[in-house]
Order: structure tokens, then sequence, then C-alpha cells
């Protein structure tokens, strides 16, 4: 017997999860594109940069023929970073771009991580300050509204204010205080942050602002903050949704180290990750050669559809599925194609994978009429009022 | 909303652990005297399992909170937050080579170009030897390293120790230090934002008790 898995950390979706990814993906296109983002496909392989911030241990890389090392792309925002590099170098004014692409991570084996999974996201490239910063945070806030996620966070940071925080380090220190914060680790922060020599006053001040979250934010007193505070303002005017979607919350430093300024991460009770991430990324394009503003963000697509299917989501009711017992040959075609023409969906024969559909059970008898499964024979156009 | 789930650590750092949650006055009366391994006392949830495991548990959420060994994060490199250093469990993470050897492995080193290192904590060991820029092959094993030189499993051990008593036993001596660990208060970082209310105040509390200390 061959092995039929596929490899490890690969996985085949079937249809019942499948067409929950579908809606998703529906949900997400619709409210992309009412905020004027148009789609983008970049390719499913990359060139490896040595510099592009992407951690190399997680890449799935191999040897082009020519030598050149390749890797299955990581993530999307770095591939449109490029993208925009080459073919937007000169374009002035804003560039929306969306997507909903799978991307590809090395795991460590045993933990059930999956090395294939979708992302579905946004870059704006062009505009910088609150309005565009709000006009993420809003995007994000509304694309898991109308797929249905409620009791979502979005939990607003901003690695500028954090990085003025320690400002009176010199820039080694400084570099290895957020490296540590990236990491998430506080306690090496702080430590570091004693040991250069940063007075307890300031220590406190940071500590402080690095624990503010909701309205302790009003205390804290680092230029940037009153920016922050705005860019949610402006997003919830932008999405009003439920109360409070956006908190102010400046102990978040993501791990990845493009980020520059407002950045956000949304959260939902019943997940333990994030479900999306995302911020103002100033930098990135310039590794790329042209240096350009730019902000986004990147939905997990897994994890939005754990954290709904928790929450009791189930998509939207779709028509049922006549499955057609065929009598004669040409009978059965002629009624097929006469329910199908009435907007009936119509599979001939016994269904053997009906992917949470309801399915109606209909025998041909003979002239466009079938008999139900409680032995009523109706016309066509009866069945299809029946299940319309 | 459910309780808070705080995982700790069976094993030697148990008794400091819920010292440390007495103190701040955590009620943990009903904590490793039988056999259950899921406690709640209040609005916490107490889950014990077993040191490596903790890291994990909060990384994927399972667990809120959880205290454990620095150890232990920089082996399993879970991606959890840090938030107070509780000061008890102080081990360090050692090259160790037999005692009267190290001028041979050494030498051993110019003729063969690698050196065998024989350890408990391969990521640890691996990225020290990394950043000395020194090439090594890590043979893993599942307890004892310091037994590995001795029966020529390997040049080197990397391995935890407490007092050096152990490493002593067995004629081995410490090369060189990799970095110290004391147990952490972790926290999964979507708890930390969402329960922020909760963490916070036990954090706090926490640090100060391990600063008085």
């Amino acid at each position: 017997m061959p092995i039929l898995a596929p490899p490890r950390g690969f996985r085949d979706i079937l249809p019942t999860e499948a067409r929950e990814l579908r809606a998703i993906e529906h949900a997400l296109d619709e409210t992309f594109t009412s905020y004027g983002y148009v789609p983008i496909e970049p390719p499913m392989v990359e060139r490896v940069i040595a510099d592009s911030g992407a951690d190399r241990q997680r890449l799935m890389q191999f040897l082009d023929r020519d030598g050149s090392l390749v890797a299955l792309r990581p993530d999307i925002t770095t591939a449109v970073a490029r993208l925009v590099a080459q073919r937007y170098r000169d374009a002035t004014g804003a560039l929306r771009l969306s997507y909903f692409a799978p991307v590809f991570r090395e795991e460590p084996a045993m933990l059930g991580a999956e090395r294939e999974y979708d992302q579905a996201g946004v870059e704006l490239v062009g505009p910088s300050g609150p309005l565009a910063d709000a006009e993420v945070l809003a995007l994000l806030a509304e694309s898991l509204a109308r797929c249905g996620l409620r009791d979502a966070t979005i939990e607003v940071g901003h690695v500028g204010v954090v990085r003025r925080a320690f400002a009176d380090l010199n820039d080694d220190d400084s570099a290895a205080v957020i490296d540590a914060l990236r990491a998430g680790d506080h306690v090496t922060a702080f430590r570091r942050a004693a040991d250069a020599g940063m007075r307890d006053g300031a220590l406190a001040r940071a500590r402080n602002a690095l624990a503010a979250r909701g309205r302790t934010i009003e205390a804290v007193d680092i230029d940037g903050v009153d920016e922050l505070r705005e860019v949610i303002h402006l997003a919830r005017d932008l999405f009003a949704g439920e109360p409070l979607w956006g908190v102010p919350n400046l102990s978040l430093v993501p791990e990845l180290p493009y980020y520059t300024g407002v950045v956000f991460e949304a959260l939902h009770p019943k997940s333990g990750f994030p479900i999306a991430a995302g911020g103002r990324y100033d930098l990135l394009l310039g590794a790329f050669g042209t240096p350009r503003r730019a902000t986004g963000f990147a939905i997990s697509v897994p994890r939005l559809h754990l954290a709904l299917f928790q929450s009791g989501w189930r998509p939207a009711r779709e028509r049922a599925l006549v499955s057609l017992a065929p009598a004669g040959t040409r009978e059965t075609a002629q009624v097929a194609a006469a329910l199908r023409a009435r907007g009936v969906v119509v599979a001939i024969g016994a269904v053997a994978e009906r992917a949470g559909l309801e399915i109606v059970d209909a025998a041909v008898v003979a002239g466009d009429r079938v008999r139900m499964a409680d032995g009523r024979v109706v016309t066509a156009d009866e069945l299809a009022r029946e299940v319309s | 909303m459910s309780r808070l789930r705080f995982a700790l650590a069976q094993g030697v750092l148990l008794p400091d652990a819920l010292a440390a949650l007495r103190a701040v006055g955590l009620d943990v009366s009903g904590l490793g005297e039988d056999r259950r391994l899921v406690v709640p006392s209040g609005d916490i949830e107490f889950v014990l399992a077993r040191p490596g495991d903790i890291a994990t548990y909060v990384e994927r959420g399972a667990a809120d909170l959880g205290i454990v060994g620095k150890d232990v994060l920089m082996e399993s490199a879970a991606r959890v937050l840090e938030l107070a250093d509780l000061r008890f469990g102080a081990c360090r993470f050692v090259v160790a080579a037999p005692r009267d050897a190290l001028e041979r492995s050494l030498d051993e080193y110019r003729h063969l170009g690698s050196l065998e290192v024989a350890t408990k904590y391969p990521r640890v060991a691996e990225e020290h030897f990394r950043r000395r820029g020194i090439q090594v092959e890590i043979v893993k094993v599942a307890g004892s390293a310091e037994l590995a030189p001795q029966v020529g499993l390997a040049d080197w051990i990397v391995d935890l120790v407490a007092t050096g008593a152990t490493l002593a036993a067995n004629d081995l001596a410490v090369v060189e230090e990799i970095a110290t660990s004391t147990a952490r208060l972790i926290a999964n970082p979507a708890a930390y934002q969402l329960r922020r209310n909760e963490i916070a105040p036990l954090a706090l509390r926490l640090a100060a008790w391990a600063a008085a200390r």
C-alpha cells in the first residue's frame, strides 16, 4: 500500500469544512471590496532575501535549478512589499490590495502545527497618518463582524511609543530591550534596562506605560499616545460595531521586527492565539529599495474559523440538495434539466458526501414529475417552490 | 467567565511555588495532597503538570498562567509572556567536561574539528555553541548526561546544575556557564490581554513578594 496521508503539516480540507471556509472567504472579500481594496495574487514561491525580517528557520525553502535559494511564501506582506517595489515603483496615491491565500511555515514536529494555512488580509501602501491607520483597524473589525464573530476585541499598541519609553538608553541597550519585549520576555527587558543604567523614575514610567490597557492609557505621558487614542477614535467613527472593540494597549510588541508605528491584534475569548495581527510597517518596503509608507493586517483563517465554530457559528443555510433517484436515462436527464432550469440544486443518484447540506430525496417518475420521500408525486415547478 | 487557569510544575519547584501563592493570599490547600491534577480554588483553577508541558499548555491557551523555570522556557522556545522573576529554583545551564580532560578535548577539537556534547537540552546547547562558533555534534540523552563522558558517549555535556554536587561526584568540572535560571510567572499572551484585570494584580503581588525576599 502506498502511504495515503499527505506529508507532515499538510492536510486535506473536506467539503463540510471547505464550505465553511468559502463562506468566510466570501464575507471577507465583500468587506475588503467595500473599502476599495482590490485582490492581488503573488506567486507561491519567492526568493529568500537575507534581511526581509522573516525567520529563516521557519521557511520551507529549497534550491532552484539555477542554485538560487527559494521558499514557499511564509506570508503575503513580504511578497506584496517585493511586488510593490517592482511593479508600482513610481505609483503615487494609495495602493489598496487584498488577498486570501495559503502561506507556508516550517513548524516543529509533534505540535500539531500546520505547515500550510490560509491567510486573508489587506495592505494599504502610500498613505500615512491617523486616518490611514484607522482605516485598516476599522476594516479588520468590520471584517470579523461581517464573518459573524462576536466578542472579538482588537488590542491596539504603538511600537514607536514603546521605543520612546526606553529612549534614555543607548542604541544597543534599547535594541536589546525591544528584542526581549518582542520575545514576550518582560523580565529580561526590564532587567537589561536597569543594568544599562536607566533611572528608577524612568524605569517605573516605562513599566506603567507597558502595563497600560484601556482607560489607564490616559495617564501615560509619552509622545505618540495621543496619536494612538486618536486612531482608535477615528476607527470607531469608521466602524461603530460592538462597544469598545478597540482597546489601547502598549504591551503589544509584535514578534516580527518590521513594525514601526500603530500595531494591533484581534483576540477572542475562545482562542488562545491572536486571530489576526497587523500594523504600520514603514521600513519593510525600504528593504526592497522603494521606501514607502505601509500598513495592513493578516487574518489567520483557521483561527478565525475555529473561534467562529466554537461560538456556535455555522454558515448561512444554502439551498437544499435534491438527490434524484434515476428512472430511465433520458427521462432522468430531462427531469434534472427541468429542475436545474428552475434553480433547484440537483445531484443524480445517491449522495456520498452531503457537506452539511440538507438532502431532499426525490425519484423520477415520468414526464417531468418526481415522487417525494413521503410518497407525494409533484411537478418540477412544485418541487422548485418547496425547496427554494 | 470561566476560572483563571493556573498551571504549576510538579517536582522541585512545587513547594516554593505553593509558598509564593500562599504568601500572596491564594488558597492552595488542596494542591499536591492527593492525586488530583485539576484543583479549583475560588476564582482560580490550578492544574498540575510536568515542567516541560507547562510552557506548551500556556502557549496554546489551555492554561492562562503558569509558574515554570526559565530553563524550561529556554529549551521549549514557547511563545509566552514572562511577567515576573519569582527568584526561587535557582540553577545554571553549564558546559562541563571531565576534570582532567579539558586540554585533551580541546586538542581533539583541533584534530577532529568537532566535539560531541551530550545533553537533555539540545536546543539550549546548540544555540550556545552556534553563538560561540564551536562545531559540535549534539547527542540527545533522556537523563544523567554526566554519565556520557565517563563511558565515551560524548566529550562534554550541557546540563542544568543547582549545587554542582552531581558534577563533582562524577569528576566533571564546569567549562563555562551558559545562563542562569529561576522560576518565572508566565502568561498566555491572549489571556494576558483579555483577562488583564485578573492577571495584572496577581502578577504585581507575586513580583512584590519575590522582590521582598
